[in-house]
């Protein structure tokens, strides 16, 4: 069974249709890639799978359990964490403490336990202290755990926001453009962080790419959206050599370049 | 220049003895000068200040603990019963910093913008002017035609358990406004708590008819004083009558009562704040503040979570107004405007949103520009109108200046000056926030990092 | 001049106007027919029946009767809340901001306007002058107003809110809210040092006070005169005029133009070669003159005002703007009427209805009520089309 099932999912904005009919099937324990141009409806997709807008249409099915009519926090307390397109770290909260937000939905302390101090506290805060600590490790961020958020460097915010995402324990981790603005040394450094998180936590992976080196790189499966619409799917090899992609979105690939470029 | 004692401590604040001796030395001069002159303004402020000087130099963690004890508990009280004036001013001190604290959590921790806070206030205020006066036996009389020989609802000693009532039925009060409201963008969350705040004044003016519970305009009173034992009073008149030089009445001990209930309260709230802060609570708080939309993603619920901070500020408003009623024994909607609200906020803003000591100083700072600058200006300016002194250069005599130029009612002006020149220039406030440090096994290993 | 007259776009100076005339008298016959429904309802109850044994009228007569004026009063206090929710709005649309001093913008224009007359009254110069002379003198106060209130706005903006446009939502609101406060207790400082006290009286000159009588009836056995004060006719004329030419300058002119593109997006407003900080002072100087010349026509609608009269009447605009949607002009046109007339019903009819527990009293935080409930069912408002969040 999928770990993740759209049926025909729509969202439209005052007559703008940003995702239509979208049926996508994601299976447990893989890396797959959304790509389409800009304005293709591939953030908004995000957005819908993770309750921040609510579909017009359709059925959301996730670990055999609907999402449909539940709150982004119900559906992230559900094992879908993710990341977003442009870094929304906790700016004035420290490093550890931006992971310690991501363990939110897994703390179980009562007011009780926390006015007072009791044992169940302690153990719990020095248990998710050491795994934080453990995540910055597994991300590459380590002594900076009293910094704040807002003043790591880029790549360190990037790498902040997947622990982040990982400290909730999720199930599914959608990345929204995680390689934006890396240089090709932090693009591969990323990738095999992807990589390794997914073999060694088996977490399953849905990312949002502009930069086809990790698209290609990285993806078992790519998705292709268009005008909201999905317009084809399959395996790297099978996307490159897709006439439809090509015209709607590799035969743009001069742009892309420039995009690139222009980031790195 | 020579290394002296005195450029020793200029250099050197940050460690060994030298801290320890300012702040010694700040508080018995303090003390000194207040007793010499009890009713210089300066002497006191020279006092009060010791506690920035407390806070603000590196000493050992014991040291400051009893110098706190010894000032709050000691010499405040003994100087306050020597001069009434300084323990209202202590007093009202004690009240907005628990206030401020408590508007602390909702603008400071969580971000949101309330601008009706003093509601809260006001329904501890009202519950216990309603229960501990004669107002149930007044409910069918309109304002002003009541048999004058009512007896009370309530004794004093019920005054205790109505200041935890308050607690939760200001949260709850908390929780009714807010559970509509929750949801709405922050800027409009604002606007529409100034109205919660404003209906909650205009209902306390109004709900005099068709039954009166809260008489109106005129205001509730006489309001029941809590119970003080003899005992009290005996104990703290062997303990410091040597130093106030003269017996102690129950009237200056109720005074010196209050003080020690808010500043109970205080305390009480510092430790909850400072718990809640660091802990899964205060981190969602946090994180709601920074970016709301990353939160809900983490799995924060947006609106229990808002509600929670919404309950936890109205609860600690909600206990002051049991104790304002009690030290006022007079309550009236006046106490409860807009102004009022507006002036805690700017206590939070000045002294830094989010930070403990700031809010607390920012209390100090503004109660005491209010009470003692503008007041002592006030009190200045009315001098001067009834001598003949004259303005030189523009010839103006005092005497004609207008007698509505009172400086202690441009409260205004203060607030709005500190809310604008704050935004502007230091958002961040006196006394930042700071995230608490971590001792972390990672940083150890990096060693110099 | 022919040329002039031709660039006029005579569709955009008839379209508010027929705006306004709708939304008038919309809310008037929804509001009327609200009220006597009730009125009906109620005749038969023990309501009813105390206000017969009172005035020797059925329930539904005095509703009746007295709902023309209700209506009228409606109108005046709306086209005013109109004139300053148009402030908010311009503001709002600009800036996503809500800038919580113009109403001390509207009071400033309201004592300028008053000051000026005052002293004119002082030479004398009010008490012997013609109708015709009163109107110029009234022109020119409120012109006076327009002036200061303009500038005024557009100081604050550069000095409290634009070395904070980059910062988080709430900065620049509580930077308003000091503003707001400070210049309440500045006028009260101006006010006394000059004048020796801060509540002012509009003088009385001029015809404004005469009613123009419209009806002549009985109700029961007390004869009831209906009418209209000049004052309230001046308020609504001066009102619509300047609402025509506000809706001109913004839809129909360059300027116009440019502050709508600035309202879509700052940059590429900029890339367009628009100079926003330019537009945004614009935005400011013309919401500010509308607050202004609002602030002397409520005076010279309630003839007393005093330091903190923006207060509540600024509070209730904004409600009207959320009501019509904020940063959509026509809605805080029809969001002003509408509150003006629901408010105005409320005050004379729920006395009444409720026997006396609940009235007039209660006027103020009714605005609130309805902010309220918009907000929570229809944050968008009347008018405004349903915008998301910006992130």
């Amino acid at each position: 069974m999928a770990l993740l099932e759209t049926n025909n999912i729509v969202k439209n904005f005052g007559g703008l249709i940003a995702v239509n009919k979208v049926n996508f099937k994601l299976e447990s324990g893989r890396i797959v890639s959304i790509i389409g141009p800009n304005g293709a409806g591939k953030t908004t997709f995000f957005n819908t799978l993770t309750g921040i807008y609510k579909p017009d249409q359709g059925r959301i099915t996730f670990n055999g359990r609907p999402l449909n009519g539940l709150r982004p926090d119900q559906i992230a307390s559900r094992g879908i964490a993710r990341t977003f397109q442009n870094i929304r770290l906790f700016g004035n909260m420290s490093v550890i403490e931006n992971i310690l937000v991501g363990m939110h939905v897994h703390l179980k302390q009562s007011s009780i336990d926390t006015l007072f101090h009791l044992p169940f506290f302690k153990k719990e805060e020095r248990e998710s202290e050491q795994k934080a600590e453990e995540l910055m490790t597994y991300v590459g961020l380590q002594g900076v755990g009293n910094e704040l958020a807002k003043n790591l460097p880029y790549g360190g915010q990037r790498r902040l926001e997947i622990a982040r995402a990982l400290a909730a324990d999720p199930l599914m981790l959608l990345l929204d453009e995680p390689a934006a603005g890396m240089n090709p040394q932090e693009t591969e450094d990323i990738i095999r962080l992807f990589r390794r998180i997914r073999d060694e936590k088996g977490i399953t992976i849905l990312l949002i790419e502009h930069d086809m080196r990790v698209v290609m790189n990285i993806s078992e499966q790519i998705c292709v959206m268009d005008h909201g619409e999905k317009i084809a799917e399959g395996t790297p090899d099978e996307i490159r050599s897709n006439t439809q992609v090509i015209e709607a979105y590799l035969g743009r690939g001069a742009a892309a370049g420039q995009h690139e470029e222009k980031n790195a | 220049m020579v290394p002296t004692f005195w450029t020793d401590i200029i250099k050197k604040p940050e460690q060994g003895i030298y801290p320890h001796i300012i702040i010694l030395a700040h508080m018995i001069l303090g003390t000194g000068l207040v007793y010499i002159s009890p009713r210089s303004n300066l002497a006191f402020l020279v006092l009060i200040t010791s506690f920035f000087t407390l806070y603000y130099f590196k000493a050992d963690q014991r040291f400051k603990l009893i110098v706190g004890v010894v000032l709050t508990l000691f010499i405040l009280p003994v100087v306050g019963v020597r001069n009434i004036f300084y323990l209202e001013v202590i007093f009202q001190i004690s009240v907005f910093a628990a206030l401020a604290l408590g508007l602390n959590i909702v603008v400071g921790f969580a971000g949101l913008l309330d601008l009706g806070y003093v509601a809260f206030y006001a329904v501890g205020a009202y519950l216990w002017a309603f229960f501990g006066s004669q107002q149930y036996y007044v409910l069918p009389f309109a304002p002003g035609t009541q048999p004058s020989n009512l007896p009370f609802l309530l004794p004093g000693d019920a005054f205790y358990l109505f200041m935890f009532a308050a607690i939760f039925v200001a949260a709850l009060t908390g929780i009714l406004l807010g559970t509509p409201v929750l949801r709405l963008r922050g800027d409009y969350l604002a606007i529409v708590t100034l109205g919660f705040g404003e209906v909650i004044r205009v209902l306390a003016n109004n709900l005099d008819k068709p039954l009166n519970f809260t008489n109106g305009p005129q205001g509730i009173t006489p309001i029941q004083r809590p119970t003080m034992p003899q005992a009290a009073v005996d104990v703290f008149n062997k303990l410091f009558g040597g130093v106030v030089g003269h017996e102690v009445s129950p009237a200056d001990m109720y005074n010196v009562m209050f003080y020690l209930l808010a500043l109970a309260v205080i305390i009480v709230i510092v430790f909850v704040t400072r718990r809640l802060d660091d802990s899964k609570i205060g981190r969602a708080w946090t994180a709601i503040r920074e970016d709301e939309t990353a939160a809900i993603a983490m799995g924060i619920p947006l609106v229990k979570m808002k509600l929670a901070a919404f309950a936890v500020g109205a609860s600690f408003a909600g206990v002051m107004g049991v104790l304002l009623a009690g030290s006022r024994t007079f309550i009236s909607p006046e106490s409860f405007s807009f102004m009022q609200s507006i002036g805690v906020l700017s206590m939070v803003i000045l002294g830094g949103s989010g930070s403990i000591p700031g809010v607390i100083l920012g209390a100090a700072t503004v109660t005491i520009l209010n009470l003692q600058v503008l007041q002592g200006l006030s009190l200045h300016l009315s001098q001067l109108r009834q001598s003949d002194a004259v303005i030189p250069i523009i010839n103006f005599a005092w005497a004609d200046l207008s007698t509505q130029l009172d400086p202690a009612k441009y409260q205004r002006l203060l607030f709005g000056l500190i809310l604008i020149l704050m935004m502007i220039f230091r958002p961040a406030g006196l006394i930042p926030s700071q995230r608490r440090k971590r001792e972390l096994a990672s940083d150890e290993a990096e060693g110099g990092e | 001049m022919k040329r002039f007259l031709k660039s006029i776009n005579v569709p955009e100076l008839l379209r508010p106007l027929g705006q306004l005339i709708f939304f008038s008298l919309g809310s008037t016959i929804f509001l009327s027919a609200i009220a006597l429904v009730l009125a009906l309802i109620l005749d038969r109850t023990v309501v009813g029946q105390t206000l017969f044994e009172r005035l020797n009228v059925s329930l539904y007569t005095y509703t009746l009767v007295n709902l023309p004026q209700v209506a009228i009063d409606g109108l005046t206090i709306g086209f005013v809340y109109a004139a300053i929710a148009l402030g908010y709005t311009m503001v709002y649309g600009v800036l996503e901001f809500i800038n919580f001093a113009h109403s001390e913008i509207f009071a400033v224009g309201a004592f300028v306007g008053v000051e000026i007359l005052i002293a004119l009254d002082t030479f004398g110069i009010l008490a012997d002058a013609s109708i015709l002379m009163a109107y110029i003198y009234l022109i020119l106060a409120i012109l006076g107003g327009m002036l200061a209130a303009g500038g005024l706005a557009v100081a604050v903006e550069r000095v409290a809110y634009r070395p904070l446009r980059h910062a988080s939502r709430l900065v620049p609101l509580i930077s308003a809210i000091g503003v707001s406060f400070l210049l309440q207790d500045v006028i009260r400082l101006v006010e006394s040092l000059t004048t020796g006290q801060f509540n002012r009286i509009f003088p009385t000159f001029g015809n404004f006070d005469s009613r123009v009588i419209l009806a002549k009836m009985t109700m029961g056995t007390t004869p009831i005169t209906l009418g209209m004060s000049i004052k309230s006719i001046i308020v609504i004329v001066s009102a619509v005029l300047m609402l025509v030419a506000l809706n001109y300058l913004v839809n129909a002119t360059k300027i116009g133009k440019a502050i709508r593109a600035v309202a879509q997006d700052h940059p590429t407003a900029s890339l367009m070669g628009i100079d926003v900080n330019r537009i945004i002072s614009l935005t400011f100087l013309v919401g500010g003159m509308l607050g202004g010349a609002a602030g002397v026509l409520y005076a010279l609608k309630f003839t007393r005002i005093d330091p903190f009269v923006g207060f509540f009447p600024g509070l209730k605009a904004f409600t009207a703007a959320v009501l019509g949607g904020i940063g959509n002009m026509t809605g805080a046109l029809l969001g002003g009427i509408v509150l003006g007339m629901l408010e105005t019903f409320a005050g004379s009819y729920m006395g009444v209805f409720t026997m006396g527990a609940a009235g007039s009293e209660y006027k103020d935080i009714f605005a609130f009520s309805i902010l309220i409930l918009v907000l929570i069912f229809r944050p968008q408002g009347l008018m405004g089309a349903n915008v998301a969040q910006k992130a």
